[in-house]
């Protein structure tokens, strides 16, 4: 069959497949990156920013990977992973713990919060098959809306996270100024001219990243990957396919905890309340840009989705603001990521369950 | 047959909206109105402003200026009618007049010179514009209160 | 033959007991508790309390009742509604600026949003027809999308494109609007054309009245060629689609509609409020209204008239006291403001969790029975066979 197939036919299938919004958001950033020098943007800050803030952000858009794979769709739920982590945070500040250690222990705190987090969240998808996508959403928002509630409640006392005047209730953001700032991107950074590049950070998203590669190879991850494409036929050969399911759910929580620490330590805050929000939304556009879909996405995907939706949060507001002295870039970064996520949406899937 | 009656009936449909709208801008148009009650001068006439002017409009008291006084009143379409109780000097017996005018529909805020007014001169005379100077303010005093949650993340 | 289709039925798991204990009257049940809880300790007076909730009836309602079309029509709940809102807001900002004020600006408001809507509700339900099975995620996307349209029309293309000439509501920068519009001269204009005053209780008769003219609308469009097809296509898109009806254009229309009429509640609700905040007072109205629908007791496939003005009453109740309430408890204001976002959300993600185990409960006894048909027939056959 695929014999018969022309050359202009496979060009036209992939270019389908690549779709086109991707095609016009790489075409804006390449377009963006033509015109930076002409505009009087400096380039090498530009990179500079682009891989630093690649460095935040990739953990969280790994955290889409294995729900995606185990068919759960994506992650919308992801701020009940990130908040794991502020628990991590908090309570390793809390804890008294400073410098790279509290980032440590920060990591060691969040952990158990997010295994158990992920294991009622995931006890949930599995009730609700097929719906999982608005259910993740509104499980994030209620999830968010009650820590709201615990911050202010929860016996915190560390006068660097409180209310300096009631002496309770944490602030909004919390500075991490003598604790975890720059933890991993302080090791072994690397300034050449203006760039500087955070290697540390970006060892240990490489290190996760090919965890998780490395996961998706062993038998449990290839189970993942079948349960994903055709739940009935895994079934079948004898998967069981909720604890499969539970067990992605898990893992994206937890990488969703750890993503939310590792984007702090590069910020330099903490941010509490309302502010983990919609985080979920420029991960998931992120990895669609990268060339996912609903139920289809690899490391491949992440890591250029990454650089491609940074790339475009840090280049327009700049190249704009030379070109034209107008700062349009936060609505052009609404367009074009929520159109992305639409258009993934709309693609027809093999297995929609 | 049946695609053509619809047609007409949707363009009939159509018409009567869009003239309910063209309606709409002619009844709805607001303006601000402005009476002083100064002492004004026209073609090297000047016109002694009243002791006392009380004003009514829609049957509500809206001002009462004494001399060199300033009052105003928001209207809605193209005709204002108001009702003047002028006392002319002090001590004197007050007197009522109903004036109805149509307004300039390109002017958002008149000012209207009563004694001008009174004194019968043509609508340019005793009417001129008002133009609000744009007070600058700052954009975080903007901020009000709403039904909704006063806190919200951003997208 | 016969080891596959045991394997079948053990597989399928019995329904689980979550929805069981779920039930739909439980989600009002519950507020009633709530509210019964929070009143007492919110220590507010009786004839406030009616105040607002009336006023609040009068201000929601209509935006409330544009969610039961698409719910009719097996769409679940239309977070598109938000563009309608937007459409309504433009109208607004436009008709502010050209100072056509009271009724006959609300008039011409919604008059330019009708366009509009119909355009963005034909939009949202092509897109929704490509995305069928997730179609709440998605309109819930869509909204998030056109606002980023939204912005760009209001605070690039207002002023700079579309002609804006007064200052006061222009930004300083010459071009995009304020963050707040002032309806003033506009303000409960609808309200106070027909208002009655029962024992220090102000009712807006004509909104009101509005709200029931939609109430009769929808009652008799139900039972319309086009309410009846909407219903079909609700209970089984195959089968309406086997019955002849154009199942796209029917889903298409029901958004359209009920796009149009949430751009025409937004103006309803705007005028209440008598400002507009221009980039937000749109952003939470869906979230709102579904939770106050939901709270009436609707569920994502089946909704009536009657949840719609429970839900506000009982939604707005928890709205006004929970935060005096929390305030009292806690001695902190901020925890009653959190509990009612809590609160909302929560009830969003109960009923969407009810709908879901529901439906696939529906679905796993559905596809029992057909295999158990199945393997009569097959054990029929066979036997036929063997004869």
């Amino acid at each position: 069959m695929t014999e018969t197939k022309t050359f202009k036919d496979r060009v036209a299938a992939s270019l389908k497949n690549f779709g086109l919004p991707r095609l016009i958001i790489t075409g804006f950033l390449v377009l963006l990156l033509i015109l930076a020098p002409f505009v009087g943007a400096d380039l090498p800050t530009q990179i500079s920013n682009i891989i630093n803030r690649f460095s935040w952000n990739g953990i969280l858009v790994l955290a889409m990977v294995p729900m995606v794979h185990s068919g759960c769709g994506l992650n919308f739920g992801l701020p009940l992973g990130i908040i794991s982590g502020l628990l991590g945070a908090t309570l390793s500040i809390e804890f008294g713990f400073t410098g790279r250690l509290s980032f440590l222990m920060a990591i060691l705190i969040a952990t158990p919060f997010a295994l158990v987090f992920g294991t009622l969240y995931g006890w949930l998808l599995n009730k609700i098959k097929g719906g999982e996508m608005m259910i993740a959403t509104y499980v994030g928002f209620s999830s968010v809306s009650l820590m709201c509630m615990m911050w202010l409640l929860l016996p915190y006392h560390s006068p660097n996270m409180v209310w300096g005047l009631a002496g309770k209730g944490l602030r909004t953001t919390i500075s991490l100024e003598g604790y975890y700032n720059q933890a991993l991107a302080g090791i072994g950074q690397i300034n050449i001219g203006n760039i500087s590049i955070p290697t540390g950070t970006l060892l240990f998203f490489a290190l996760l990243a090919f965890g998780i590669w490395a996961f998706l190879h062993t038998k449990t991850g290839t189970a993942m990957t079948a349960v994903g494409s055709n739940p009935v036929f895994a079934r079948a050969a004898g998967i069981n396919v909720d604890k499969i399911r539970m067990l992605s759910v898990v893992m994206s929580t937890w990488l969703a905890a750890i993503g939310i620490l590792v984007y702090e330590q590069g910020f330099g805050f903490i941010q509490l309340y309302m502010a983990p929000f919609y985080m979920a939304l420029p991960a998931v556009s992120a990895i669609l840009i990268g060339g996912a879909s609903v139920n289809k996405a690899t490391i491949m995907n992440v890591i250029i989705g990454t650089i491609l939706f940074q790339g475009i949060v840090t280049m327009t507001p700049t190249v704009m603001n030379n070109m034209i002295h107008m700062d349009m870039s936060e609505v052009i970064r609404i367009i074009a990521s929520m159109g992305m996520i639409l258009f993934a949406l709309t693609r027809k899937t093999e297995a929609s369950r | 047959m049946r695609s053509k009656r619809q047609l007409l009936f949707r363009a009939g449909a159509l018409l009567i909206v869009l003239a309910i709208a063209a309606c709409m801008f002619v009844i709805g148009r607001g303006h601000t109105v402005y009476f002083d009650n100064k002492t004004a001068e026209y073609n090297g006439q000047e016109y002694e402003a009243f002791h006392k002017v009380v004003v009514t409009v829609d049957g509500e008291q809206v001002a009462k200026l004494g001399k060199r006084d300033r009052g105003m009143a928001d209207t809605m379409g193209q005709n204002f009618v108001m009702t003047l109780e002028i006392t002319d000097e002090k001590g004197s017996q007050p007197h009522s007049h109903k004036v109805s005018m149509p307004l300039p529909y390109s002017m958002d805020g008149i000012i209207i010179n009563i004694p001008e007014l009174m004194a019968g001169l043509p609508a340019e005379a005793y009417m001129s514009e008002f133009i609000i100077t744009p007070v600058e303010e700052s954009e975080s005093s903007d901020e009000l209160e709403t039904d909704e949650f006063g806190i919200g993340g951003d997208v | 033959m016969k080891a596959g289709s045991n394997k079948y039925t053990t597989s399928e798991k019995k329904p689980t007991a979550i929805g069981m204990i779920l039930r739909q009257a439980s989600v009002p049940l519950m507020f009633i508790i709530i509210c019964a809880f929070c009143i007492p300790i919110a220590g507010l007076s009786p004839s406030y309390l009616a105040n607002e909730i009336v006023t609040r009836m009068g201000r929601n309602s209509f935006l409330i009742l544009s969610l039961l079309i698409p719910i009719m029509a097996g769409m679940g709940l239309n977070f598109g509604m938000t563009l309608g809102a937007m459409a309504g807001e433009i109208g607004l900002i436009l008709v502010s600026d050209w100072q056509i004020v009271g009724i006959p600006g609300m008039v011409l408001a919604a008059i330019i949003s009708i366009p509009i809507s119909i355009l963005l509700g034909i939009f949202c339900g092509k897109i929704l027809n490509k995305a069928k099975g997730r179609e709440m995620i998605t309109s819930y996307i869509m909204s998030f999308f056109i606002n980023g349209i939204y912005q760009l029309v209001v605070l690039y293309l207002m002023g700079s494109v579309i002609p804006i000439k007064h200052s006061s509501i222009k930004l300083p920068r010459g071009y995009g609007i304020r963050n707040t519009v002032s309806l003033l001269r506009m303000r409960q204009k609808l309200d106070n054309l027909i208002a009655i005053n029962v024992s220090g209780i102000k009712i807006p008769v004509m909104t009101f009245i509005i709200i029931g003219i939609l109430c009769l609308f929808i009652i008799w469009f139900r039972k319309t060629k086009l309410g009846q097809d909407m219903r079909a296509v609700g209970q089984d898109m195959e089968v309406a689609r086997d019955a002849g009806i154009d199942v796209e254009r029917t889903r298409i229309i029901s958004i359209v509609m009920s796009t149009v009429l949430a751009g025409i509640g937004m103006i309803i609700y705007l005028q209440n409020m008598g400002n507009i905040a221009t980039y937000s007072s749109h952003s939470q109205i869906g979230m709102f209204c579904i939770a106050a629908l939901l709270v009436g007791g609707a569920s994502v496939d089946r909704a009536s008239i009657g949840n719609v003005f429970l839900g506000v009453i009982l939604f707005h109740t928890m709205f006004i006291v929970a935060p005096r309430a929390g305030a009292y408890i806690t001695g902190d204001s901020m925890i009653g403001e959190y509990f009612r976002v809590f609160v909302s959300y929560a009830v969003i993600t109960v009923a969407l969790v009810m709908y879901e185990t529901n439906k696939r409960r529906a679905k796993s006894e559905s596809s029992r029975e057909l295999r158990a048909q199945q393997d009569a027939d097959e054990a029929r056959a066979a036997g036929k066979g063997n004869v």
